[in-house]
């Protein structure tokens, strides 16, 4: 480890230690006194180390007040303990609620105490377990820090979780260190540059974008952002980036803000093919003649047809999608309303026939 | 602060509540419960222990005596944990969605308890905000929530079920008992993989054609090691023990989609040719269609054959 960093390391516990040692907010110049790392510096230098110390420990999550206006002559902080601390943890059980040890100190004593069920605590872990299983390296490192901390008073260890659940993914997965850059970009708000390889035309292509979020659906992790150049809201799986770069300029500045209209939760939803695109819904009527397994699953996606038992309506944004979708049944779900649909429909049943018989009279099969 | 640094003072902020008690603790244990190295542990326990620079009487936030083989360490700043960090939370927040999608209902106020509960414990920094909403992770649902958690009690007490199916081309239901041995989700749906008492084998059994799990008392051995491992390597939700295969050739025009989830490379002229495992001729049937004129069975002939007669009878209607 370089001097610097273990100086840097020990300077932080340092602080964190000062501000926890007193019940009132320390002055700057206290500060300095009980730091040692802030001694034999220049004033400026003095501060400009406590001020970057400061932000990087609020980053890093300890919720360092201020008292007065930040960063002015007057103004002075504390780390009130039980901002800082984590509470006491109980688990309650049939037989009876768990004690944490507790510390006779001041500072400890002032702590609440938080009671979990067991069937709460098995939540967490499972919830945990699950996380894992994404392939995001910064988002493991979360939840084994969260579990880590609640383990120092809960039975975390001995929870079963789900081990017989597993994900399978098809086709490449994400690169976890992408993931990683692309996660420090969000939260930072900086643009990012990567080469796209874009599905529908084969070929790669630059793209500027600023991240709004990161979603991982049915198996594959999205980029939701800004695509600067087309200034529209694009998806790019993650797995087809490549040449990934993150904004250096301005560090600390945000190059931009998510629109308060963007929510990441309904723009991620699961949908299906036919739902997607920007063209207005058109309501679909559909028979279902066979009673398989396959077209029983596909009826509870749709929505029952008043007086018509056999029939499902369907909201839908691609007739070509929904065309496919309904050939897929090879005839035990058929097209009822509306007659572009019907015509589609039969369009593709031709075609895909065609097709056969023209291979059949060449000779092949 | 760069992405070591973090871990290192996330590191010292785990370690030092657990051992800062002024007892004696053997390094390697201790490094064993950091999860780093001997040497790593020295080299950052190091970092504390070597002060060059502290002004004469002044007291330490955490003392360390590092010995050959021991550590001590001394410290009423430090002997509890760091609350719940806004980046903890919300990775535990997505596990916890993720889990409450695919749950009963009546299921869902523990989950909600849960979240309220670590919400608590949480540092209170007006940066949080920044943190909402950053990921979001969903496993598409369909089948019934109720028939999934009783079946993940049977994983569980590795107890026999009873499952009413009706497969991708049946039009009844079916009773089988089955020993579940796994779940796993695949292209948006969940699948129970287990065998089933008549000796068939691994099959694997979709959700959303499950309609009625009953849990039995008859226990089952879960399989020989690896062989659930072997089975879901290919990636693909469907065992096929016999080895037919049938021949897809994909347009150029969606080739590029099929290799790219296949890891496989087009073919010269932008279409692809490869071979399927053939468990189950209505999920072939439904794989080629769903493609219309962009993919076609080459072989095997009596696949084409019913495939041809479908088209035709949709056809005429």
């Amino acid at each position: 480890m370089s001097e610097k960093k273990a100086a840097k390391i020990q300077r932080l516990v340092d602080l964190i230690a000062a501000l926890l040692a007193h019940h009132a907010p320390l002055t700057f110049e206290r500060l300095v006194e009980e730091v040692p790392a802030y001694r034999g510096k220049s004033l400026a230098a003095q501060k400009r180390m406590f001020e970057r110390d400061k932000l990087e420990l609020r980053t890093f999550g300890v919720p360092i007040q201020t008292v007065g206006e930040d960063g002015s002559e007057e103004s002075a902080y504390k780390l009130p303990a039980r901002d800082f601390y984590l509470p006491y943890l109980a688990v309650a059980t049939p037989r009876g609620t768990s004690s944490p040890r507790r510390v006779d100190r001041w500072g400890y004593r002032s702590l609440q105490t938080l009671t979990f069920d067991t069937d709460e605590l098995a939540a967490i872990v499972d919830g945990a377990a699950r996380v894992r299983t994404l392939g995001d390296p910064t988002l493991v490192a979360d939840v084994d820090s969260a579990l880590s901390k609640l383990a120092f008073d809960l039975p975390v260890g001995s929870v079963s979780v789900a081990e017989d659940e597993r994900l399978l993914v098809r086709g490449a997965a994400a690169d976890p260190a992408v993931l990683q850059m692309l996660g420090r970009a969000l939260l930072a708000r900086k643009r990012v540059t990567f080469d796209y390889h874009g599905m529908s035309t084969g070929a790669s292509a630059r793209r500027r974008v600023e991240p709004f979020g990161l979603f991982f659906l049915n198996g594959h992790w999205y980029l939701a952002g800004r695509d600067v150049d087309r200034e529209a809201v694009r998806n790019f799986r993650v797995s087809r980036i490549t040449g990934l770069t993150v904004n250096g300029a301005r560090e600390g500045t945000p190059d931009y803000e998510v629109p308060s209209s963007f929510h990441l939760r309904e723009h991620a939803r699961s949908r299906q093919a036919w739902e997607l695109g920007d063209a207005p819904p058109v309501r679909a009527v559909v028979e279902f003649r066979g009673d398989t397994g396959a077209a029983r699953a596909a009826a509870a996606l749709g929505a029952p047809v008043p007086g018509c038992p056999a029939r499902r309506a369907f909201e839908v944004r691609r007739l070509d999608a929904f065309a496919r979708w309904l050939l897929s049944f090879a005839g035990d779900v058929v097209p009822v309303e509306p007659p572009e649909l019907v015509t589609a429909c039969r369009k593709l049943v031709d075609r895909t026939r065609e097709l056969y018989e023209r291979v059949e009279a060449g000779g092949r099969g | 602060m760069s992405d070591t640094a973090a871990e290192q003072l996330r590191r010292l902020l785990y370690l030092l509540p657990r051992i800062a008690d002024g007892e004696e603790h053997p390094i390697d244990e201790v490094a064993s419960l950091a999860g780093v190295s001997r040497e790593a542990l020295l080299a950052e326990l190091g970092t504390l222990v070597e002060r060059y620079d502290a002004p004469g009487g002044f007291v330490e936030g955490v003392q360390i005596y590092l010995e050959p083989s021991v550590v001590s360490v001394f410290s009423s700043h430090f002997q509890r944990p760091m609350r719940l960090t806004m980046p903890e939370l919300c990775a535990l927040e997505l596990g916890l969605a993720i889990a409450r999608a695919s749950r009963a209902s009546d299921e869902h106020a523990v989950i909600d308890r849960a979240l309220a509960r670590l919400r608590e414990a949480i540092t209170a920094l007006p940066a949080n905000e920044r943190h909402e909403e950053l990921r979001h992770a969903e496993l598409a649902f369909a089948g019934s929530a109720a028939h999934l958690a009783i079946i993940r009690r049977s994983l569980r007490d590795r107890r026999k079920v009873e499952l009413c199916y009706r497969s991708g081309g049946a039009t009844s239901a079916a009773r089988r008992v089955v020993s579940p041995y796994t779940l796993v989700f695949s292209s948006g749906m969940w699948y129970v993989v287990g065998s089933r008492d008549d000796g068939e084998g691994l099959r694997f059994f979709r959700l959303d054609r499950i309609e009625g799990v009953t849990l039995t008392d008859e226990r089952f051995a879960p399989p020989d090691p690896g062989t659930i491992d072997a089975v879901l390597r290919s990636g693909r939700a469907f065992h096929a023990e016999a080895p037919a295969t049938m021949t897809v050739r994909y347009s150029p025009r969606i080739a590029r989609w099929i290799a790219e989830r296949e890891g496989v490379p087009v073919d010269a002229d932008g279409s692809l040719t490869m071979e399927h495992p053939l468990a189950d001729r209505a999920w072939a049937l439904r794989h080629v269609l769903q493609y219309g004129p962009d993919a076609e069975v080459l072989a095997p002939a009596a696949l084409r054959a019913e495939i041809a007669e479908r088209l035709d009878a949709m056809s005429r209607g």
